[in-house]
């Protein structure tokens, strides 16, 4: 009786073995996806009117890299995803029309009128703007937004296929 | 008999197991630092009394910024809007919505300002307001660039314990 117990139980062992070494695979698999997903490169999907005609009203996928962040390489006319100041859990697409240090003229509300300010943005700040200037909600409200939160920049364009490529 | 092939097989196998095991712990590592805690190194005046100016190691946590909004009182570890490689630590004192009454430069006047802090903004201050560089001059600072709330005091061993929502 008892060495069909211990018999039973070494069955056991071994299946256990198995499958533990099984899900440490998956565990190992994930954690690499997760690390370029959030670290190298990474696919978004986007949607909103605010970037038209740039990005798509209805959705697009895009692949946007982690890296150049990191070294301070986002430029003038860069397209990028960024933390909303507004609301840490939601990520916005827009582009950046101005570095720290620049002295920026915009249109406080085009749908009204001319009136023009004009802002220096400071240091460790850059200005975000939407493409389509009457349907975002970006520098021109929440003013200049500190470099950190930014999180990625744009690559191409992957989804829908006709309009596969880089983003102009 | 050794031949000197399979010396040069059992020497790279060694190298790749432990580049394996490397990577794995970098790995576990990364996780545990970016989504359950990190150490972070404090040092400077602008905390004192909380923090001797020397420097203190202490433990920070990232899991209650995914779930809750940073309370008053909480010291949290901020990444600087003014240099997005710096990351200072200093105490929340006003949240969203709080309407701050606060005296920008006490050395040089007792002028003192009033700001509401804006939706998704905190407003952070050394607990040394006479030698501390925060949202008294940089302005409130988005949820965005929290990167964890300080909970434990670990270095200087005399001072181990926790660090609560009241200046000691």
């Amino acid at each position: 009786m008892r060495t069909r117990v211990l018999s039973f139980l070494n069955q056991w062992r071994g299946t256990a073995k198995e499958a533990f070494e099984n899900v440490s695979i998956v565990a190992k698999f994930l954690c690499l996806l997760h690390v370029t997903d959030r670290y190298i490169i990474s696919s978004t999907h986007v949607q909103g009117p605010s970037m038209l005609p740039t990005l798509n009203l209805t959705g697009d996928v895009i692949l946007a890299e982690h890296l150049s962040h990191r070294f301070g390489k986002i430029g003038l006319g860069d397209v990028v995803l960024v933390r909303s100041p507004r609301d840490p859990n939601r990520m916005v697409t827009k582009r950046i029309l101005g570095l720290e240090g620049d002295r920026l003229t915009f249109s406080a509300d085009p749908l009204v009128g001319d009136c023009s300010v004009s802002v220096v943005i400071p240091k460790g700040h850059v200005w975000i703007q939407g493409d389509n200037l009457y349907a975002s909600t970006d520098s021109r409200h929440f003013g200049p937004i500190p470099y950190s939160l930014i999180e990625g920049k744009a690559l191409l364009r992957v989804w829908p296929p006709e309009y596969f490529g880089s983003l102009r | 008999m050794a031949s000197p092939s399979s010396f040069w097989s059992i020497a790279s196998r060694q190298a790749m197991n432990s580049g394996l095991f490397l990577t794995k712990l970098y790995c576990f590592l990364h996780v545990t630092t970016n989504y359950l805690g990190f150490m972070a190194y404090a040092y400077g005046p602008s905390m004192t009394p909380t923090l001797h100016p020397s420097g203190s190691v202490l433990l920070a946590e990232r899991i209650s910024k995914r779930y809750q909004k940073p309370s008053r009182g909480d010291i949290v570890v901020i990444r600087s809007p003014e240099n997005p490689n710096k990351t200072p630590i200093k105490r929340v004192i006003g949240v969203e919505g709080d309407c701050i009454s606060f005296v920008a430069d006490p050395v040089k006047s007792d002028k003192s300002q009033t700001i509401v802090v804006p939706k998704g903004h905190v407003f952070v201050q050394g607990d040394y307001t006479h030698n501390s560089r925060d949202s008294r001059t940089f302005g409130p600072v988005p949820y965005g660039l929290i990167q964890g709330r300080v909970l434990w005091r670990v270095w200087p061993f005399q001072d181990f314990g926790p660090l609560g929502p009241t200046p000691s």
